[in-house]
């Protein structure tokens, strides 16, 4: 090697070790989202407004470009895991997006936690994630099961309901919303009428069930449901003429914006709780809807808004660190130091538990043109979780 | 089944030498999937038995996986107990309950076995996504792996795991073949060809096949065992009829009854999900990254192709392939 060749290739050398490595790096982002399987409805939805967020925030921080890495959970909770490993280990991404279902985030909980990547839960409601199981690398921009019904018992018992039904499927979710409305209602001094827990996914009729609430005679029902039974428990309601007899109360997914219209006027006077509606009279959920509507046709729902969310969450973070990804706790730190008026109101992550902190609906739906729409009748602002368990 | 089965071993050591090349090529990652594939296959040659030897086609061997990994969950998390003595009592119970369930289930053939084999499969489904001990839905975490910490070895690694995997997944391998080679073995498959037969020669056929029933089981108690400490986690999906479906499609995707078959059916079926749900794969043969999204419809054409084209699997094809070639071999050499 001549004396000329080995100078350059040393100033070569220095050249590409003092070159900060991230310079045109992509930002690596897993979207972990079912495509497949029960929840993919729930995920295309999100999808469409994670890109939304993205094209509206910033597709580039510091030079970097971001780039989103799809994987399919198929809503499956070993597919799941199998996908956030390969998104970790095999594509290396900085930060994971995602999860519909809690027990896809019930698997990949423990593989987050070990792995210290970011992952930035943007449905999965059950509570431990955020309470007894949660994680420093594990943030919630949706919800808990109980920050969302928590405070409809003592609501509920304010206004005059004092005997209520409660009504849910079978399982793990339906039980955490049913405990956390009979906690607050009953210390409010409320009284369960009546308690009955279909099994899911086997019930074909409501009938039964609701004879038996029928017979109970209530002032109210609270009921979870979400999806295709929540549109045929409203409708069966009305044809058991409980409409008008007995108050319908439900956390919010009983009456969606993805859906609320297909319920229609059997909705109608239906009363909710859920941390977002469309009809939030705020500029920023105004512009939210409009650019959503231009985009889709249809309202954006609560499930949008979360992923809209995530996405400006990720953003200002790395605007924070200045497009360093390195240092995945630095990260971790800005992510937690983000705050903004979001389509939700004040958007927030709780220091304690990592869950979000955010106002809380409640809504009544009434007829509004031609069709239907959740109605705001009163605002609980900044809903956060009691760190049950919770040491971070 | 053929009379001789010349290519059993040979294939079994190729695949062994594929294994331990991939291990040492395979980073963290493809030592996930090295681990993954390893269980799986130990699953597939467990319902292979019931298939492939005995003629008994289950829809509801997942249950016995789920029962494992429940009983290995159940055991360290809520008795403390250590993952090996776990490991055996998740074999113990998944096959005391094959046993209690072939009592009924191996009176009944064709397509009646397989009705009560889905029934019983989803009614342990519908048990663990209500048991609210065991998390319902949502599942459970926090099962550990085997302690090899007095050897030096860190299970938590993957290298070490899927190792360790790999070695499970030969040892059983080796058992069952000499299973199926001893008279045992022979009587299962002499049922498999001609029940009515057997039983009239005076061959105890039903305890033969509740034996081969309940061995099923354990070995797929075992694999769920594997499964629960290789994620960690258990969830009632595991023991959803879709994954005894899986296993029943890697069964026949590799040769049904060929053992070795059915663990290569199972690297197939790991490898191409990996591969095809990855939108970069695509991209690097010139495609959209897009058709990720639709993985599984290309996963269900590949399937029906080898059903119509190779009807006794991958390994039934291989051997009609070595038989054309030698056959051929011998008669020129017959002419000369």
């Amino acid at each position: 090697m001549t004396r000329k060749t080995s100078t350059l290739a040393a100033a070569l050398t220095v050249l590409a070790f003092s070159f900060p490595a991230y310079a045109a790096d992509p930002i690596k982002i897993g979207v972990l989202l079912p495509s497949s399987g029960v929840f993919a409805g729930l995920g295309g939805d999100q999808t469409l407004a994670l890109e939304m967020g993205f094209d509206d925030f910033g597709r580039e921080v510091a030079g970097r470009p971001i780039e989103l890495i799809p994987a399919d959970t198929e809503s499956k909770p070993n597919s799941g895991l199998a996908q956030f490993k390969k998104l970790v280990f095999k594509d290396e991404v900085d930060i994971v997006v995602g999860i519909i279902s809690s027990a896809v985030a019930g698997a990949v909980r423990d593989a987050a936690h070990n792995a210290k990547v970011p992952l930035i839960i943007s449905n999965a409601g059950n509570n431990p994630l955020t309470g007894e199981q949660c994680s420093p690398w594990i943030l919630r921009t949706s919800f808990s099961n109980s920050q969302i019904v928590r405070e409809m018992g003592p609501w509920m018992a304010a206004k005059g309901y004092n005997n209520v039904f409660l009504m849910a499927f079978d399982y793990a979710a339906g039980h955490q919303m049913m405990d956390a409305f009979r906690e607050g209602f009953v210390a409010a001094g409320g009284n369960i009428a009546g308690e009955e827990f279909p099994p899911l996914g086997e019930t074909k009729d409501f009938g039964p069930y609701l004879a038996k609430v029928k017979a109970a005679k209530p002032d109210a029902a609270f009921v979870f449901f979400a999806g295709g039974p929540a549109i045929k428990f409203v409708k069966e309601w009305a044809a058991f003429g409980l409409k008008g007899e007995v108050t319908l109360a439900g956390a919010g997914w009983l009456n969606s914006a993805l859906y609320v219209k297909k319920q229609g006027m059997d909705a109608e006077g239906a009363l909710g709780i859920l941390n977002y509606v469309p009809s939030i009279d705020t500029p920023e959920n105004a512009a939210f809807q409009e650019n959503f509507r231009a985009a889709h046709g249809r309202d954006g729902s609560e499930f949008g808004v979360a992923a809209y969310d995530s996405a400006r969450l990720i953003v200002e973070a790395l605007k924070a660190t200045g497009g360093a990804t390195d240092d995945k706790a630095a990260l971790v730190a800005a992510m937690r130091e983000v705050h903004f008026e979001g389509p939700r109101g004040p958007f927030r992550i709780d220091p304690m538990t990592n869950n979000v902190v955010q106002n809380i609906y409640i809504f009544e739906v009434q007829p509004q043109g031609d069709s239907v729409a959740a109605i705001v009748q009163d605002v609980i602002p900044d809903v956060q979780d009691p760190p049950k368990g919770c040491t971070l | 089944m053929r009379e001789r089965d010349p290519i059993q071993l040979p294939v079994a050591g190729l695949l062994a030498v594929i294994a331990v090349a991939a291990w040492f090529g395979a980073g963290y990652f493809g030592q996930e999937l090295l681990a993954e594939i390893a269980i799986l296959a130990i699953f597939a040659m467990s319902l292979d038995l019931l298939v492939g030897v005995a003629g008994m086609v289950s829809l509801g061997h997942a249950g016995f996986l789920a029962l494992g990994a429940y009983a290995t969950a159940g055991a360290t998390v809520f008795w403390g107990w250590p993952p090996a003595a776990a490991l055996a009592f998740s074999v113990a119970v998944a096959g005391a309950c094959a046993l209690g369930v072939g009592l009924f289930a191996v009176r009944l053939g064709g397509v009646f076995f397989i009705m009560i084999t889905l029934a019983i499969g989803q009614m342990f489904y519908a048990y663990f996504f209500k048991a609210r001990a065991f998390g319902g839905d949502n599942g459970m975490s926090g099962t550990p792996r085997f302690d090899l910490s007095p050897l030096g070895l860190e299970t938590g690694d993957p290298a070490v795991f899927s190792a360790l995997m790999l070695v499970i997944a030969g040892a059983v391998y080796v058992a069952l073949l000499l299973l199926v080679r001893s008279p045992f073995g022979m009587m299962l498959t002499a049922i498999h060809q001609n029940e009515n037969r057997l039983a009239s020669l005076g061959c105890p056929v039903r305890r033969y096949k509740l034996a081969a029933f309940g061995l099923g089981g354990a070995i797929a108690g075992l694999a769920g065992a594997l499964m629960a400490q290789h994620t960690g986690f258990v969830s009632p999906d595991l023991a959803f009829w879709t994954l005894s479906g899986e296993a029943l499609i890697i069964v026949i995707l590799g040769g049904s009854g060929s053992l070795v078959g059915a663990a290569g059916g199972a690297a197939v079926f790991v490898m191409l999900r990996d591969h095809l749900s990855d939108g970069s794969f695509w991209e690097g043969l010139r495609l959209s990254g897009d058709i990720a999204t639709h993985w599984q419809l290309v996963m269900g054409l590949f399937f029906i192709a080898v059903v119509l084209l190779a009807r006794d699997g991958l390994y039934g094809r291989l051997s009609w392939l070595v038989d054309r070639v030698r056959s051929a071999w011998r008669g020129r050499g017959g002419g000369a």
